[in-house]
């Protein structure tokens, strides 16, 4: 062959490859433009207004926290709706009678199916990917720290990769005008007893199965991921494994499916014998039956390495996938400020947004022990002490000089901050703050043993009394404990008044007079001046 | 020939359907008579390659239909309406046709110009970007025969293509029939005897699976001369007398 043949062949198969392209752009375009999916984009839409972002709004700005999400509630409204349009996308040439015409088509049947998912695929993915946005962009704009978590959206996006693919199958090979709303109603199942499955694992690790693992639903995590350690992606990254490996199967059954559903496979087994030996080209039969293979062996691969998940302090992880360098901890620089009466208060960046409401906070009460044995010379927020998803830990006092260390949670979690609720509206969040730094400094300095998980030790009346006194004179209302505390004009309450009334110089006098007698409990409430 | 049928049969379970059909034909417009039920449906379908015989051998266009690269050529040179037209109701006529066109895989730069020409000939060209679910049954049909014809095919099946025409589209259509087959073979099924007569050159009668008649329409028409077939039409006695002669 001479050059000159070579080049007009090469030339050739450019021009074949390039139509054959433009043909495939041309009717993606058509099947894009007359998808079903902007009919029901709408009612997505509101769908997603009202659960995922009104449920993200109402989280604190922390981008691990927000990005639950996107498993938790997105997942689960797009799967629905991804089910039900891919399986009435599926359903289409049976069910508008058009299988006749199209068979008689050369383009395979696998391709001309693959446009048609790609066009519903495309919608989807589109969708789903401006829901991300509306997440992140309001996340983006009030986060004062880190940055936006694209494990969550990768697993997110291969979860509608893998529903869509297994409605448009039901479609394929059940077609009929209820086949998109039994899909849709069958996925929800399916979702909710994942999500069940991994609340479970949640709770009670040591029995739930590997199963709760790979569902992209779970809890909301601590909101010390991400901020203070890496989040791992290894669970992450099997999840993908996973329903990648049940989308590209799938798309193999699809082209297997393509060949045994010609209408001459339903009339008998010799025919359908005679479709599978003789059907469509044995290339493309080859690539679909490696598919399927693939597909099988990486959601196989990806439920055994679930199966080998261990739970730590920061996380589930995944040995074979784990990188120990997620493990080392997050630098930052804590972002500081004093109160009026100069008690230095530090945050996680992160949390800066609330700096000035644990200064306010903590600063009266912080000055009513200034200077006495023990008393904390400032605040510091760090990594919760508890293990996750079991606990927080408790705050505590803790070092030389003493420092009153608080969680992430105990800023906000559990006393509503985090959740959009006003700290002013709030005066019990206020209180419990108040009274973590002053439980630890009555009580004085925990066992080392027991200082990480119990904290301080219960409060007597003596010492209950004056913490409530204490807080009455810093303009708070002493929370009710429940079993601690007396009836109104009991011993504890009026001993907490008679201390509250005191001059300020008088209580401090007085605790630093009977401090040691006090932590050790012998002192009575009747003793507190 | 373009169409080359030897010993064709089709069974349906214990169904037969089509029972060793031989015939040829070259261009021109063959009309496939025969009353409902009698195979023609099948046999149009087999030539469509969208099922496979039971039994026997087809070449169409030269082609055996049965091996995947010859049946991938021949379905590019290929034009069907089935007698069940399906279509997509959010489709319009054009994207319709276009759609088709691409499956068909014509070359792209040549769709735009092909599909209007396809509109234009079944006189739709006002409704082209009308959706095909605002058409009447007649224009649906039409929508159908554009699509059948976009890619110019060599070998065009038409199955029940005047049902639900008025009858001037009719006339119309049929002298669209006779355009088409000066290039092309044109193999329409029908049980509307005045359509072969005025738009075939060939016709062939089946009936039970079997064609019991093949020639011109002038040779029907001869054999219902004398006859006592029932019908209006010389035609439609010719189709009486014949099939009364089969069955008798």
């Amino acid at each position: 062959m001479t050059p000159a043949v070579i080049s007009l062949r090469s030339g050739r198969a450019t021009a074949r490859r390039m139509a054959s392209l433009a043909a495939a752009g041309r009717l993606l375009r058509l099947e894009l433009k007359r998808n079903a999916m902007p009919y029901v984009l709408p009612l997505l839409a509101a769908v997603f207004f009202f659960d995922t972002v009104r449920t993200a709004d109402g989280f604190p700005p922390v981008w691990t926290v927000r990005a639950s999400v996107i498993g938790d509630h997105m997942l689960f409204e797009f799967s629905a709706f991804a089910g039900g349009i891919a399986a009435w996308a599926g359903s289409r040439e049976r069910r508008r009678k058009a299988l006749d015409l199209v068979a008689s088509t050369p383009r395979a049947a696998w391709a001309r199916l693959s446009v048609t998912l790609a066009g519903t695929l495309g919608w989807l993915l589109l969708a789903f990917l401006a829901g991300v946005a509306a997440i992140y962009i309001p996340t983006a704009l009030q986060a004062s720290w880190g940055g936006p978590p694209l494990w969550p959206v990768l697993a997110g996006v291969a979860g509608v990769i893998a529903v869509t693919m297994i409605g448009f199958t039901c479609g394929v090979a059940v077609p009929g005008r209820f086949t998109g709303p039994l899909v849709a109603i069958g996925v929800l199942v399916l979702y909710q007893a994942g999500f069940r499955e991994a609340l479970g694992l949640t709770a009670s690790p040591a029995s739930s199965g590997t199963f709760a693992l790979l569902s992209p639903a779970g809890a909301v995590p601590s909101v010390d991921a991400g901020v203070y350690h890496h989040v791992a992606p290894d669970v992450s990254a099997v999840q993908v494994m996973f329903m990648g490996g049940i989308a590209v199967a799938l798309l193999g059954v699809l082209g297997l499916a393509a060949a045994l559903r010609q209408p001459a496979a339903a009339d008998s087994l010799r025919s359908l014998r005679a479709l599978l030996a003789g059907g469509d080209d044995w290339l493309l039969r080859a690539v679909a039956v490696v598919l399927v293979a693939a597909g099988v062996a990486a959601s196989w691969t990806a439920y055994s390495l679930a199966g080998t998940a261990r739970l730590t302090a920061t996380g589930w992880q995944i040995p074979a996938l784990h990188d120990a360098a997620s493990d080392r901890p997050v630098p930052f620089i804590p972002d500081c400020t004093s109160g009026p009466r100069g008690f230095k208060v530090c945050v996680h960046p992160a949390f800066s947004g609330y700096l000035s409401e644990v200064a306010t906070a903590l600063d009266p009460v912080a000055a009513e022990i200034a200077g006495l044995p023990g008393a904390p010379v400032r605040a510091e927020q760090v990594a919760s002490t508890g293990t996750w998803p079991s606990g927080y830990g408790p705050s505590r006092t803790a070092g030389n000089p003493p420092v009153f260390q608080y969680s992430g949670e105990q800023v906000g979690d559990l006393f509503g901050v985090f959740w959009g609720i006003p700290a002013g509206d709030w005066p019990d969040w206020r209180a419990g703050f108040q009274q973590g730094l002053l439980d630890s400094f009555l009580t004085g300095p925990p066992h080392p043993a027991a200082a990480a998980r119990t904290g301080p030790a219960p409060l007597g009346a003596a010492q209950q009394a004056v913490e409530d006194g204490l807080m009455i004179a810093a303009g708070s209302q002493p929370p009710l404990r429940i079993g601690q505390r007396d009836h109104p004009g009991g011993q504890i309450t009026a001993a907490a008044s008679r201390f509250a009334s005191l001059p300020a110089s008088a209580r401090h006098a007085w605790l630093a007079a009977h401090l040691p007698a006090l932590r050790a409990g012998t002192i009575t409430a009747a003793q507190i001046p | 020939m373009n169409v080359d049928i030897s010993g064709v049969t089709r069974r349906f379970g214990r169904h037969l359907a089509v029972a060793g059909v031989d015939l040829e034909t070259g261009p021109g417009v063959f009309g496939l008579l025969g009353p409902n039920g009698a195979g023609k449906t099948t046999l149009l379908r087999m030539m469509a390659t969208v099922i496979t015989p039971s039994a026997g051998t087809l070449r169409l266009l030269g082609r055996d239909p049965g091996s995947y690269g010859p049946r991938r050529e021949l379905r590019r040179r290929l034009g069907y309406l089935p007698q069940n037209f399906g279509y997509y109701p959010g489709f319009t006529v054009a994207e319709f046709v276009e759609y088709f066109a691409l499956l068909k895989e014509m070359p792209p730069a040549r769709i735009p110009a092909a599909v209007t020409a396809a509109v234009e000939r079944v006189d739709l060209g006002g409704k082209a970007r009308a959706k095909l679910r605002t058409l009447s049954g007649g224009m649906l049909r039409r929508a159908g025969i554009a699509q059948a014809i976009v890619n110019e095919p060599e070998l065009l099946l038409l199955d029940e293509p005047t049902a639900g025409l008025d009858p001037e589209q009719r006339v119309a259509f049929r002298a669209l029939l006779r355009g088409l087959g000066e290039q092309a073979t044109v193999v329409v099924s029908t049980h509307l005897v005045e359509d072969v007569g005025a738009a075939c050159t060939e016709v062939a009668l089946m009936d039970a699976g079997k064609i019991v008649f093949h020639g011109t329409p002038a040779e029907l028409t001869a054999r219902g001369q004398g006859a006592r077939a029932a019908g209006d039409a010389p035609l439609e006695r010719g189709y009486g007398a014949v099939l009364a002669e089969v069955r008798s």
